[in-house]
């Protein structure tokens, strides 16, 4: 099942200076915890002059579509899944 | 010149293959896949709605195994697999898969034409990647699209001696080819190759051919100038024999004709003045687009399909040049109300056609053309700066969700949007 919203969500993100990489690596939706196992894509949009940065991610359960606003600094999810059809 | 065309006999390209035509496989549905790795090994198609009349443009590989092809319908598509997972497309995400592709085949050579926003073709002629081989060098590419783009995109790799032979290389073996088609197998390959498997011959070319008494590839390769020119009843004949023997003949650039835009209504809508706000909507994406890229038109184009498959279209050709909406929109209303019919309206799309660069430069004599471009060009700039119809004609409330970014599959004009809109 697909589930397409646009909500607030809370996100820890990891840079590593080393490989001057970022990952989300856990997300909190609804008073649970989902660790972040893969990242599936990452990629940037612009709507206006604001730039966002999209992270397809994927914990043990669900997969998350984050959506990081470079000018407000918030994260909000944009799709929930679990693989399965609708 | 005619009698020199007919009397030629082409030996078949000698030189060694330097082009090189790369196709991503099942390209939005794998770009899905590399998404969301829940997808992965599971039948999937991308359709333009998830309705059940929702039409498939992309399905995945597996889906594709199972009989599910683009153009269907997503209920016929339920019918073949009911665990077909549909979802929507997402043309940020397949454009920006589309530069990163683009920059990886920009370090092997700076003659890189993007065919569509899954396609491109590479000359590698005269530069320092062809002296490793070209074999190699597509290895290498497929790789370093696993590695710096997603290790679940393939892409199906033709090399030839011109663009044509290097396509039909890369369609040889799908998913994850790599083939060559050069002097030494060229006979083989035609041999096992059906004619409705050449781009460029579906049913009324093949017609065309079987006239002549052609009806294989090979047939197709050995038939004589004059006999091509029968079968096609001009020049093209000529183009299929120079091509098919491996000379380049497709290396074309053609200049933009037109800017439009479409839409599938998914609402019972009749008359004009139903269809206006999704005309206006159309009409306003159409223009920015062409406004974005410097045009301007003297044309506008307006074509209605509708429910019954009845079609119906009508150009416009205006004294002035036009580039504001507004004006695009009246010329457009004008053509939608002489349509005949008022029955339900399945598709509708409109275009500027006839266009002139330099827009904001001319002025007019005893108009307020200067007043009009300024205006328009603030509108722009807001819309620029804080997104796409932050501000739009009263005519388009209520539409915020409709006629939604898409991106086209074939249309290589395209392209240049991409570019403006990733800088």
């Amino acid at each position: 099942m697909i589930q397409k919203m646009i909500a607030p969500i809370s996100v820890a993100l990891v840079y590593n200076h080393k490989t001057r990489s970022v990952k989300p690596v856990k997300v909190v939706w609804e008073n649970r915890s989902y660790t972040v196992t893969r990242i599936g894509f990452h990629h940037t949009l612009r709507q206006g002059r604001t730039l966002f940065h999209v992270f397809s991610v994927e914990s043990e359960l669900l997969f998350f579509k984050l959506v990081f606003n470079t000018d407000s600094l918030g994260w909000t999810v944009e799709e929930i899944a679990d693989g399965e059809p609708n | 010149m005619e009698n020199r065309i007919e009397t030629v006999q082409l030996e078949f390209n000698p030189k060694s293959p330097t082009i090189m035509h790369v196709d991503l496989n099942s390209c939005f549905a794998s770009i899905e896949q590399q998404a969301n790795p829940k997808l992965r090994g599971k039948p999937v198609a991308v359709a333009a709605y998830a309705t059940p009349r929702g039409c498939i443009i992309a399905p995945s590989i597996e889906a594709k195994e199972l009989g599910i092809t683009v153009g269907m319908r997503v209920r016929d598509g339920k019918r073949i697999c009911p665990n077909l997972i549909v979802v929507s497309p997402d043309p940020w995400k397949y454009r920006n898969v589309h530069l990163r592709l683009r920059e990886i085949l920009e370090s092997y050579t700076d003659v890189v034409t993007p065919k569509s926003i899954d396609e491109f073709v590479l000359n590698l002629e005269g530069y320092p990647s062809f002296t490793r081989g070209m074999i190699p060098v597509a290895e290498e590419i497929k790789e370093r699209i696993r590695k710096e783009v997603g290790e679940w995109l393939r892409v199906s790799i033709g090399i030839g001696p011109n663009r044509f032979l290097a396509k039909a290389a890369a369609g040889l073996h799908k998913p994850d080819g790599l083939d060559v088609i050069d002097k030494q197998n060229v006979v083989s390959i035609y041999t096992c190759l059906p004619l409705m498997k050449l781009c460029g011959i579906k049913t009324n070319n093949v017609a065309r051919l079987n006239g002549q008494n052609i009806y294989t590839t090979l047939d197709l390769y050995h038939a004589p100038v004059w006999k091509l020119k029968a079968a096609f009843a001009s020049i093209v004949g000529y183009y299929w024999y120079v091509r098919l023997h491996g000379w380049e003949i497709d290396d074309v650039v053609f200049e933009r004709g037109s800017f439009g835009n479409s839409y599938a209504l998914p609402d019972n809508l009749c008359t004009p003045e139903e269809l206006s706000p999704i005309l206006m909507k159309l009409v306003e994406k159409a223009g920015t687009r062409m406004r974005r890229c410097g045009y301007r038109a003297r044309g506008v184009h307006v074509s209605v399909l509708y429910r019954n498959g009845c079609h119906w279209h009508k150009g416009m050709t205006v004294q002035e040049f036009v580039f504001d909406s507004r004006d695009i929109y009246k010329v457009a209303y004008r053509i939608l109300c002489m349509s005949p019919y008022r029955i339900m309206v399945a598709n509708l799309a409109v275009s500027c056609f006839s266009l002139e660069k330099s827009l904001y430069t001319q002025e007019e004599l005893f108009s307020d053309m200067g007043k009009k471009e300024h205006l328009v060009q603030a509108l722009d700039a807001i819309n620029a700066k804080w997104g796409d119809f932050v501000i739009t004609p009263a005519r388009m409330m209520g539409l915020q969700e409709k006629v939604v970014d898409r991106i086209s599959f074939g249309n290589i004009r395209e392209l240049e949007d991409i570019g403006l809109q990733a800088s």
